[in-house]
């Protein structure tokens, strides 16, 4: 019993109840699956002017099939910059400087531009926090859709019709309805779940999602959270999940990444990081936002002297 | 516990694209002196819009609400400019709120400005100078005579924040109407400016009434809680029952989703 305990391997597939199983954190599990991608000391540099910035600097990180990882830190963290660099989107005046993409075996960071892009909305699928951004307005959402799935797929067009709408009706959305209807005429939620649909009709080996609902409403959100889920455990794809919000992701992600000022401060499994989060700035951030029942319990205390400290803090913040 | 203010039966209309939309159904709610009640929905529940009618910048259509037992209707000129200088607000968006062209000095002193009749007691001594009530004004929100000259591009999100809570609590009002004055903020600088409020809200004993879509949040500060929904109230409870049995359906979807 004491051995099993001690094994990690074994008492993380012996936790009934959960749905899926994971492979277990770190290099253990190397030996089981390959990783879609491997972050291997990911530094990012910005050149304004003669001045040369770090702002990501010797990240690393490891995502399984099928694995949730989140990617959590303020604004100005750098993560964002992180899923830049991934996707080969970053701005003329940020350049990865050192370190490995490995996505699926191969470093992808020295590729050219023209092949990077391929893979981008492709084998990498993305998904953003500003939805009004992920269809041109003034365009069907079907016949983007269409040409989306037509630039990757050799498909004809009532073929990459059909997938369209076998897409856009796993996101629960009405298919033929949104099909045929201009972006401005859905919901932010819908948008979303539209944007999911389009990116995940290409079958991605990994998902990229960039705050996808801090501009939703919490239970709107929560659906498209819902859904993101559910498409994840249907195709098996990994998922980089990046949030500000370290409660959210909690309920999420399968391991998370806290990073701040361009580092990753810390990197576990998700309920480690819950109950036993070792660097202070993931615990400051775990308090920040304390659940409903802790609150409830009273283990939120308003303490006089840490007014005082966040008052001061303020001066700085 | 006396009562500040009652709004019976309120209703709202806006014209959406030709068509009418009730922002506020006939919502009745009141606030204690001192209190802090809490409005807690999703966008397009008409919370803040209820904000915007219990600050006399909208007036209902219906009903009807009552300051310290004067009805808002009957105040014009003179008695809407006393009634302003008790009800003050603080916004979502620090940097709409701020003229970026003055030194925040200048914006926090703006209401005392605009009532010189007015000294509040935590001001009793440095009133006679502009420059030393709004030094005064930082240092209550955490911030320093430093700040007095900067610009609001010059401070970060949360400091532009404390400097809009200044404002708001510079008259000294009764009430103070907090319309998701987190929302726009870091996660660490969000649990700041809450516990400042507080801090304030318990220090002045002024009445609070705090809008926004973040439950926990709500339940942290708050002494009660209205939820509401596609304009109406659809549920009123003390804080600390929040978990109770008795909780509508979609206050207890809203507490999941916070879990």
């Amino acid at each position: 019993m004491t051995r099993q305990l001690l094994n990690p391997k074994e008492s993380g597939n012996r936790t009934e109840g959960e749905q899926r199983t994971l492979p277990p954190f770190q290099e253990t599990s190397s030996s089981r699956t390959t990783p879609v991608l491997r972050l291997n000391g990911l530094t990012v540099q910005i050149q304004q002017g003669r001045r040369i910035t770090p702002i990501v600097g010797d990240a690393s990180f490891t995502i399984h099939p099928g694995e949730t990882l989140a990617l959590v830190g303020e604004s100005g963290s750098g993560k964002s910059v992180t899923a830049g660099a991934i996707l080969g989107l970053l701005p003329p005046s940020m350049r990865v400087t050192a370190g490995q993409i490995v996505f699926q075996g191969e470093d992808i960071a020295p590729w050219p531009v023209k092949k990077r892009r391929i893979l981008c909305g492709g084998r990498i699928g993305y998904v953003f926090q500003d939805y009004q951004g992920s269809f041109t307005p003034f365009i069907k959402i079907g016949k983007q859709m269409i040409e989306t799935i037509r630039s990757h797929r050799r498909l004809s067009a009532k073929q990459a019709k059909a997938v369209a709408l076998e897409s856009l009706d796993q996101v629960g959305l009405p298919a033929e309805r949104v099909f045929d209807s201009y972006p401005f005429q859905l919901s932010g939620g819908q948008l979303q779940r539209a944007a999911l649909a389009s990116t995940m009709v290409l079958r991605p080996a990994i998902l990229i999602a960039d705050e996808p609902t801090t501009a939703l409403d919490v239970l709107t959100g929560e659906r498209v959270l819902d859904v993101m889920d559910r498409l994840k455990r249907q195709t098996g794809c990994a998922v980089l999940f990046i949030s500000h919000d370290l409660r959210l992701v909690l309920k999420r992600a399968d391991s998370v990444a806290v990073m701040r000022g361009g580092s990753i401060v810390e990197w576990g499994r998700t309920n480690a990081i819950r109950d036993h989060a070792r660097h202070p700035y993931t615990q400051m951030l775990l308090k920040a936002r304390p659940s409903l029942s802790e609150i409830q319990a009273g283990l939120v205390r308003e303490d006089e002297d840490e007014l005082v400290v966040a008052c001061k803090m303020g001066g700085s913040a | 516990m006396n009562e500040l203010l009652r709004a019976e039966g309120i209703s709202k209309t806006y014209l959406d694209s030709g068509r009418e939309v009730m922002a506020v159904q006939d919502v009745s709610l009141h606030i204690g002196e001192g209190e802090c009640l809490g409005v807690v929905g999703e966008s397009g529940s008409g919370k803040s819009t209820l904000g915007r009618l219990l600050l006399a910048l909208e007036r209902p259509e219906q009903g009807n609400i009552k300051f310290q037992g004067v009805s808002f209707a009957d105040l014009r000129g003179k008695a809407l400019h006393s009634l302003r200088r008790h009800i003050q607000v603080v916004f979502q968006d620090p940097t709409a709120s701020l003229n970026q062209r003055l030194p925040v000095w200048r914006s926090v002193m703006e209401p005392l400005d605009n009532f010189p009749e007015v000294t509040p007691p935590f001001l009793a001594d440095v009133r006679h100078s502009r420059r030393e009530s709004a030094a005064r004004l930082l240092e209550m929100v955490g911030l320093s005579r430093e700040h007095l000259d900067r610009y609001p591009h010059e401070l970060s999100g949360g400091q532009r924040q404390r400097v809009a809570i200044a404002r708001g609590v510079s008259l000294n009002p009764k009430l103070l109407i907090c319309d998701e004055p987190t929302s726009s903020l870091d996660v660490s600088v969000q649990a700041q400016i809450l516990k400042l409020l507080k801090h304030l809200q318990t220090r002045l004993g002024m009445a609070c009434l705090f809008i926004s879509h973040d439950i926990a949040a709500v339940r942290m500060i708050c002494d009660r809680i209205i939820v509401m929904k596609d304009g109406r109230i659809v549920d009123e409870f003390a804080s600390r029952r929040i978990m109770g049995e008795d909780r509508h359906a979609y206050t207890r979807l809203l507490i999941r989703a916070a879990e």
